[in-house]
C-alpha cells in the first residue's frame, strides 16, 4: 500500500470527523506557536543583545588596565613608565594586527556655552578612538590628525551635552558653535549621534506617536538613568589628546612630556579576529618593552562579558524551548488518545481491509499517517498562531526586543511538530496492526 | 493439484483453563472449479473451518495447502498475501466501508497488491459493470439496497481475479427473491470456471451447490451431492 493512499485515507478521516481533528490538533497548535514565539523572543533578544555587542565595540575592542603590581617586584616599581603615549606608539609600530589605538588623558572639567553648563571628564583622544570607541557622527567630523599635530581647539560631543548646552538646537546647528571647557573656549566640530537601547529608541517612538503635539521634541532626560550602558558615550566630550596635555596637563605634571605623562585611558582594537590570541601576545610583548619588563598591566578583553551574555542568551532559548516540548508532548499524548478511541471505533473497517489481504504494517502506515497528518496540519495552524502570538507579545510588550521569526524556527517547528505526530501514533499504529482478522470482523 | 488440500487438520481454543476442540480431525480436498457448500449448525466448527479455508487462521496441527501453499504454520503476512491474491470473499454482512464509494470499495484489494491508480479504477469499473452496477459507481454502501450491496461485495472479492470464491452465507441478509438473484451469480461464475465454496446454514443455498460438505461437532459428518 502505498504512501499516497495512506495520506488520502488519512485526510478522508480527518475531514470526516472535523470536530474530533480539530480538538486532537488543538495541543499540536498550541505546542507549535509556543514553540514559534519562544524561538522568536529568544532570537529578539539574541538580535538586541548582539547590536548591544556591536555599539559597545564589539569583540575587537582590547583595553589595557593598570595593574597591583605584586609585593615581591614592588621595588622595580618606579622603573615601569606606566600607560602613556609610548605605548600606544609602540604598537602602532609594532603590532601589525591592532588596527587603531586609543589613548586617553581624562579631565574634569567645566563645560559649559551660553544657554547652560555641566560638570564633566573632558577627554583628550586620538582619531582612532572613533574606530575603536565605534562612534557614529550625527553632524561634522572627529578629531582628526591635523587637530592632533596642530594642538586645535575644537571639540566632538555627545549627545546629551549638546542638548544640555544648546537645548534649542539640532546637531547641525550645534556644529561651529563655540562652548567652553574650563572657560578656555573651544569649537564644536562634530556631534555624536544618540546611543540608545532598542527600548528605549522605542518607548521614544511610542511616547512621540501618542503625543502628537510633543512629536519631534528632544526627549531630554531619557537613557540617562541607572543602568544605561550608552550614558558614557551620550555625555562624552573629546578633544586632540596634545590640546588636553597642553591645556589641561603640563601645568599638573611640569616634568612630564606629551609623551611620558600617564594616560587615563587605553585601548585598542584588533584588526582580524581570527588571529586575537596572537595578536594579544604581540602586545604583550610589546607592553613588556615599554614598561620594561615589570609587569605592571593587563589586557581585559571583551570575551568572558561576551560569553556570559552568549550563555544567558542560551539558557533563555532552552528554557523557552523546553517548554514549549513540554506543551508539544502534552498535544503528542492528545493525538494518541483520540487515536486510540479512532482505531476502536474502526475494528470492523481494519478486520475488512486485513480481510482483502492487508497486511499488519499496510493498517500501521495507515494509521501513523494518518496521525503524522494530523500534526502537520495542527503544525502550520500552530505556525499561523505563532504568528499571531508574536503580533500580540509586540503589542503587549512594545519596549522588549522585537521578537524575530525566522524560517529556521518555522522548518523546526513544524519539523517537530511531524516528529510529535510519528511518536503518538506509533502506538496506536501498533494496537491497529496486531489486531487479529477473525475478532475484527465479528466486532460490532 | 488440489487447490485445497487439509489432511487431519485440528484447531482448538483456549477459553479461560478449558480447551474447546473447535475441528477435530478434518481432510478435505477441493479441486479446480469445484461449487461446494460446507453447512452444519452453529458450534459445529464450520466457521472455523471456513476461516481456515479463508486463511484468516492457521490451523493447530495437521497439514494445510492452499492454491499449492503450504500454509500449515503461516506468518500473518503470508495469509494476507493469500487472502489477496488468491481469495475473495463475500460476507453475510456485506462488510463494506461506508465512506468509500462502490469504486472505491471494490478496488481495495487492488491497493494492497500495490497496483497503479489508474489501472485500480479501469479494472473496478469494469467489475463492478460486470455485476450490474455501471450505473452506481460513485454511490456509498448507505445509498444501495441490499442486493446492491451484496453485488459489490462479490465485485471486490472478484477484482483480484481469485482462484477460490468464498461465500459466508452470502444471502443470509437478503430477502428471499434477492437472495436467489445472489446465488445465480455464483452459479454462473462458476459455470465460467471459478472455484465457488460457499458456507451456510440453510440446505436450500447448499442444493444450487455439487457438492455438500456436512460438519458435525468439529468433523465431516457426510459429504454428499445435492
Amino acid at each position: 500500500m502505498n504512501l499516497l493512499i495512506c495520506l488520502e485515507t488519512g485526510l478522508r478521516e480527518i475531514a470526516a470527523h472535523k470536530f474530533r481533528s480539530f480538538l486532537s490538533m488543538l495541543g499540536i497548535v498550541m505546542g507549535v506557536s509556543s514553540l514559534i514565539a519562544m524561538m522568536a523572543l529568544t532570537a529578539g533578544i539574541e538580535k538586541g543583545t548582539r547590536a548591544f555587542m556591536q555599539q559597545i565595540g564589539g569583540l575587537e575592542f582590547v583595553s589595557i588596565q593598570n595593574k597591583e603590581i605584586s609585593n615581591a617586584l614592588f621595588e622595580f616599581w618606579n622603573l615601569s613608565p606606566g600607560r602613556t603615549l609610548m605605548d600606544a606608539r609602540a604598537l602602532m609600530a609594532a603590532v601589525p594586527n591592532v588596527s587603531h589605538v586609543s589613548p586617553e588623558m581624562s579631565h574634569g572639567a567645566l563645560v559649559a556655552s551660553e544657554f547652560g553648563s555641566d560638570r564633566k571628564g573632558v577627554r583628550g583622544v586620538w582619531p582612532g578612538h572613533y574606530v575603536v570607541a565605534r562612534h557614529e557622527l550625527a553632524a561634522g567630523r572627529f578629531i582628526t590628525d591635523v587637530d592632533g599635530d596642530q594642538a586645535s581647539r575644537s571639540a566632538v560631543i555627545g549627545d546629551d551635552i549638546a542638548k544640555k548646552l544648546w537645548p534649542a538646537l539640532s546637531p547641525t546647528e550645534v556644529i561651529g558653535r563655540t562652548m567652553t571647557i574650563n572657560q578656555s573656549p573651544f569649537v564644536v566640530v562634530g556631534v555624536l549621534v544618540r546611543y540608545e537601547r532598542e527600548q528605549d529608541k522605542r518607548m521614544r517612538t511610542i511616547l512621540a506617536a501618542q503625543n502628537k503635539q510633543r512629536a519631534g521634541q528632544p526627549m531630554r532626560g531619557r537613557g540617562s538613568g541607572r543602568g544605561d550602558p550608552f550614558r558614557g558615550k551620550n555625555e562624552s566630550v573629546f578633544i586632540p589628546l596634545s590640546t588636553m596635555f597642553y591645556e589641561f596637563k603640563s601645568g599638573l605634571f611640569p616634568d612630564d612630556s606629551v609623551e611620558t605623562v600617564k594616560l587615563e585611558t587605553l585601548s585598542f582594537r584588533v584588526a582580524d579576529l581570527g588571529a586575537f590570541r596572537e595578536t594579544l601576545e604581540q602586545v604583550r610583548r610589546t607592553l613588556d618593552v615599554t614598561h620594561r619588563g615589570v609587569d605592571d598591566y593587563d589586557l581585559e578583553t571583551r570575551e568572558e562579558w561576551f560569553d556570559r551574555m552568549e550563555q544567558s542568551i542560551a539558557a533563555t532559548r532552552l528554557s523557552g524551548g523546553l517548554i514549549a516540548v513540554i506543551s508539544l508532548f502534552v498535544g503528542a499524548i492528545g493525538i494518541t488518545n483520540i487515536m486510540l478511541a479512532s482505531i476502536t471505533e474502526r475494528v470492523r473497517e481494519i478486520g475488512i481491509r486485513l480481510a482483502v489481504g492487508a497486511k499488519g504494517r499496510d493498517i500501521f502506515m495507515q494509521i501513523l499517517i494518518e496521525s503524522v497528518s494530523v500534526a502537520f496540519i495542527g503544525g502550520i495552524f500552530g505556525v499561523a498562531a505563532g504568528g499571531v502570538l508574536i503580533q500580540v507579545l509586540i503589542i503587549v510588550a512594545p519596549t522588549e526586543n522585537v521578537p524575530v521569526m525566522t524560517i529556521g524556527s518555522v522548518l523546526f517547528s513544524v519539523a517537530f511538530a511531524i516528529v510529535a505526530g510519528i511518536v503518538s501514533g506509533i502506538y496506536p499504529a501498533m494496537r491497529a496492526s496486531k489486531l487479529d482478522p477473525i475478532e475484527a470482523l465479528r466486532y460490532e | 493439484m488440489s487447490l485445497v488440500f487439509l489432511e487431519d487438520v485440528k484447531k482448538s481454543y483456549r477459553i479461560g483453563d478449558q480447551e474447546i476442540r473447535a475441528l477435530d480431525g478434518v481432510s478435505l480436498r477441493i479441486e479446480e472449479g469445484e461449487f461446494l457448500a460446507i453447512i452444519g449448525p452453529s458450534g459445529s466448527g464450520k466457521s472455523t473451518l471456513m476461516h481456515l479455508l479463508g486463511c484468516l487462521d492457521t490451523p493447530s496441527s495437521g497439514r494445510m495447502e492452499i492454491c499449492g501453499r503450504d500454509l500449515s504454520s503461516a506468518t500473518a503476512d503470508m495469509l494476507a498475501d493469500v487472502r489477496n491474491r488468491e481469495l475473495g470473499f463475500v460476507f453475510q454482512a456485506f462488510n463494506l466501508l461506508p465512506k468509500l464509494d462502490v469504486v472505491r470499495n471494490i478496488e481495495l484489494p487492488l491497493i494492497y497488491s500495490g497496483i497503479s491508480k489508474n489501472e485500480r479504477r479501469a479494472r473496478a469499473e469494469e467489475v463492478a459493470r460486470s455485476v450490474g452496477l455501471g450505473e452506481r459507481l460513485a454511490n456509498r454502501p448507505t445509498q444501495l439496497s441490499g442486493g446492491q450491496c451484496q453485488r459489490v461485495a462479490i465485485g471486490r472479492a472478484l477484482v483480484n481475479r481469485p482462484r477460490i470464491l468464498f461465500g459466508d452465507e452470502p444471502t443470509g441478509n437478503l430477502d428471499s427473491s434477492t437472495g436467489e438473484m445472489i446465488l445465480e451469480m455464483f452459479r454462473q461464475l462458476n459455470r465460467e470456471g471459478k472455484t465457488v465454496v460457499l458456507v451456510t446454514h440453510d440446505p436450500d443455498v447448499a442444493a444450487v451447490t455439487k457438492r455438500v460438505i456436512e460438519i458435525r461437532d468439529g468433523r465431516i459428518r457426510r459429504e454428499y451431492k445435492p
